[in-house]
């Protein structure tokens, strides 16, 4: 007679459930693909016009913010077709941007524009975020803008 | 006097909580009894000591004591009371203030609930909780004293922030979050306890879930009045932005969703003790982490009002708490292994499995987003920023999954699911869903994702509806009950499965409503001059007049108010305006919206010329936006009836209560 195992019906024996450990690892590949390979394009610098300008050829087409003081006497234009230039006192950039800044955008105040630099040298901006820190300077190269606080009005 | 007295009243908060720490370990490690009585009234006092300081600066806000710094900072004799009074969390000192109030309370809560049970374990509570309590005691009295004074007194305040005086929903919000963010200190209390008494046992589950789901309702309210507030406030169209406070609100709300699902595996099957004890750790960390990225000002957000020094103490508290209740974890896992009762590939086990693996992938990415820029600019340098893109396209496959599982899990049988139940129980639902998007296809909605969502929806909802219309009628039939009653009973004596399925529900509703207005949202920017129109949406909208002048409420706050009328799918008129406070530089948008259950009509004022009375309006038609808050409130009820008592335990209390008026309460737990 052969003994088989206890076979209690109600605690039958362990056994590895092959099909969720399976399961789980596919779901934390796909999760670790979509986080990485989007990531190099969801990335946005920060750039002063010096640093913008110290890229050359390499800063054209591409996305970034660029942070400094609206050059005064430099604004023109209606609000949805604006021209003005942005600058941190050594370099300065020609800004084009057909979305329209809050109203707190004005003559040398903090600005930060994203969007990317045309092969003509001017930079066509999709969003103007106004700094409204009433001590905002300009960031020496490297530093960070972002600890100003950004003007909500205009987050995306 | 009134400061000082709110000074004294933190010190002496701090002196409370710091004895009912210790004297709860001593009373743990077998001392005097008396000494657990003791400590569980200092924490009691620590509350009050905690109410006093918090009424302390609401009178100082409201007489305008600008001796006192943080009242010169966030208040000026023009600032209504009830401005005043909401003031008391516009800023860092005062948020502490009001957090220790909220936090001390739900110490005195849970300790005086359970003071006559669980005897072994509510010591370890308690210190845990006055560990905690302590800390932001102890933040108050150095770093971030709410009562520092100033000299010389200044004759005018500087006013309160200008977006929180432009909308009454600062009064609802940070309270809501606030509550949700400290009562997750409860939940990781009794798993501190439960890993030091080595009482990690279902009584413990019951206990930390229901302890769990009460901060998880508030905090899940205060997210949804969150984004309410930025959609009504913020004035650009949309109530989500990935910013990195909203996601440190998010953190803690994900791990803690994935726990409450856990401990249901955990309760019902055994097992994952390991987990479940990691995961409300986890959520009390990132709460901390939360308040670190809020108010430390090393993330760029519309929520850093101020740096401020109190960055590395939370830096510290962090690490403190991580390293502590990790290495008592680890500490333990000698006692804490032992799985529970096998179960097949495909079962509700499963489905839960998968729930905390997709809950913790959403975790991890979103701290991933959050913290990318510390990271990149602390070890190159450069300054960059993770997008909402990014998140959007990491994050949304995530919670289509989830709304799947949604269904699916808790329609599936413990142990091992058959065929002929699935088929049974899924082929009608499919059925319908498959008819439902066909018809919104017919009815002209193209948008693949808006599509797929309103599918999965119907489908999971048809699943919950389905087995509620079936158990009504199996209860009907077998009590000979009529359906009303039947179906009453039923849900109101399995509250947590069936106030689950009203949390669902509502997410269901806000999923559905997220997905149709962020694909057929329509907006336009556009410079108008008087009586000039423009089309969106099926909507005229005409620009009447531009209106420069004092708020009549605050005459030192200019309004510059673009006055529109509109025709279409609603009709009527509408001001729309930007406020200068005397405190900001920058305008403040004050967006119109005129809602209704099908679509949001949103305009706001981005620029204005006063001579020539031309504007620049952004238009937006928002469909089904509404729903998003009705669904939020519907994830409120659901969330409230699950946590109601069961009636049943409530009169056997009564009883007992009646008969020996000193003996323990089963209420509740």
């Amino acid at each position: 007679m052969t003994v088989s195992a206890p076979s209690d019906p109600m605690l039958p024996p362990r056994r590895r459930p092959w099909g969720i450990v399976v399961l789980v690892a596919v779901v934390l590949v796909v999760i670790g693909y979509l986080a990485f390979s989007s990531v190099g394009n969801a990335l946005v610098y920060y750039l002063t016009p010096t640093e913008l300008v110290s890229r050359g050829e390499a800063a054209v087409g591409e996305t970034v913010r660029l942070g400094g003081l609206v050059e005064a006497g430099s604004i023109s234009g209606p609000a949805t077709d604006l021209t003005f230039v942005v600058t941190d006192g050594d370099n300065a950039i020609a800004v084009h941007s057909t979305v329209a800044p809050t109203r707190s955008f004005r003559e040398r105040s903090g600005a930060v524009v994203e969007g990317t630099l045309g092969a003509d040298g001017v930079f066509e901006a999709t969003q103007v975020i106004v700094k409204h820190d009433e001590n905002y300077e300009v960031p020496p190269s490297g530093e960070i803008p972002s600890e100003q606080v950004i003007d909500p009005g205009n987050e995306p | 006097m009134i400061p000082s007295m709110g000074h004294a009243s933190v010190l002496i908060g701090l002196g409370l909580t710091v004895y009912a720490a210790v004297a709860f370990v001593l009373a743990a490690r077998g001392g005097d009894p008396r000494l657990n009585t003791s400590a569980r009234r200092a924490v009691i006092g620590s509350f009050v000591a905690a109410g006093i300081g918090c009424a302390a600066m609401v009178i100082s806000l409201l007489t305008h004591d600008f001796g006192v710094r943080y009242v010169a900072e966030n208040n000026a004799t023009t600032t209504p009371p009830f401005i005043g009074v909401i003031s008391l969390w516009a800023a860092l000192e005062g948020s502490i203030l009001f957090w220790a109030l909220l936090a001390t309370g739900w110490a005195a809560l849970v300790l005086h609930r359970y003071r006559d049970r669980y005897r072994q374990l509510m010591p370890w509570v308690g210190a845990t909780l006055a560990t905690v309590n302590a800390f932001f005691f102890a933040v108050m009295t150095w770093p971030g004293n709410p009562f520092a004074l100033t000299s010389p007194v200044a004759a005018e305040g500087s006013g309160p922030n200008a977006l929180l005086q432009n909308h009454p929903f600062m009064a609802l919000h940070p309270p809501l979050l606030y509550l949700g963010y400290t009562g997750m200190a409860v939940p990781f209390a009794f798993g501190v306890a439960a890993l030091v008494t080595k009482r990690l046992d279902e009584e413990w589950l019951r206990i930390v879930r229901r302890w769990t789901l009460i901060p998880w309702t508030f905090l899940t309210l205060g997210i949804v009045a969150g984004a309410w507030w930025s959609y009504e406030v913020l004035g650009w169209g949309g109530y989500w932005a990935w910013d990195p406070v909203e996601n440190a609100a998010l953190l803690p709300w994900l791990t803690a969703t994935a726990f409450i699902h856990s401990a249901m595996v955990a309760e019902r099957r055994g097992g994952l003790r390991i987990w479940t004890s990691a995961l409300v750790i986890a959520t009390f960390v990132l709460t901390l982490v939360g308040t670190f990225l809020t108010r430390s000002g090393i993330v760029a957000s519309v929520h850093s009002f101020t740096q401020s020094p109190i960055g590395p103490w939370f830096l510290a508290a962090i690490l403190v708490a991580l390293t502590a209740a990790l290495g008592l974890l680890v500490w333990r896992l000698p006692d804490l292994s032992g799985d529970g009762r096998p179960s097949g590939t495909v079962s509700r086990e499963s489905a839960f499995l998968l729930n905390n693996v997709l809950f913790l992938g959403l975790t991890f990415a979103v701290l991933f987003g959050t913290l990318l820029p510390l990271l990149v600019a602390a070890t190159s340098g450069d300054t960059i920023s993770v997008g909402a893109p990014w998140f959007d396209t990491v994050t949304v496959p995530i919670f289509v999954a989830l709304l799947f599982l949604m269904g699916v899990g808790p329609a599936l049988p413990w142990g091992t699911a058959s065929w002929s139940t699935m088929r049974e129980r899924f082929a009608m639902p499919l059925l319908i869903a498959v008819l439902v998007t066909a018809g919104a296809v017919g009815l002209g909605l193209r948008e693949v994702a808006s599509l797929g969502t309103l599918g999965l929806a119907v489908f999971v909802g048809g699943i919950m509806i389905d087995e509620v219309i079936r158990g009504t009628r199996a209860r009907a039939r077998g009590r000979n009950e009529d359906h009303a009653t039947a179906a009453w009973r039923l849900t109101t004596r399995n509250r947590r499965r069936y106030g689950g399925y009203g949390v669902h529900l509502g997410v269901l509703v806000m999923a559905v409503a997220v997905a149709i207005s962020s694909g057929l949202a329509s907006d336009r920017t556009v410079t108008l001059a008087p009586g000039e129109t423009v089309t969106i949406g099926g909507y005229q909208i005409r620009h009447d007049r531009l209106v420069v002048e004092p708020l009549s409420t605050d005459v030192r706050v200019i309004e510059t108010r673009a006055e529109v009328t509109y025709s279409g799918a609603q009709n009527g008129s509408l001001d729309t305006a930007l406020r200068d406070y005397p405190n900001s530089q920058a305008a403040i948008a004050t967006p119109a919206v005129r809602t209704s259950l099908a679509e949001d009509l949103y305009v706001t004022l981005l620029a204005s010329d006063s001579a020539t009375g031309v504007v620049t309006l952004h238009l937006f038609v928002n469909p089904l936006v509404v729903w998003i808050w009705i669904g939020g409130a519907i994830v409120g009820i659901g969330a409230v009836f699950a946590i109601w008592p069961e009636r049943r335990a409530r009169r056997v209390s009564v009883e007992q209560r009646q008969r020996a008026p000193a003996a323990a309460s089963v209420e509740g737990a």
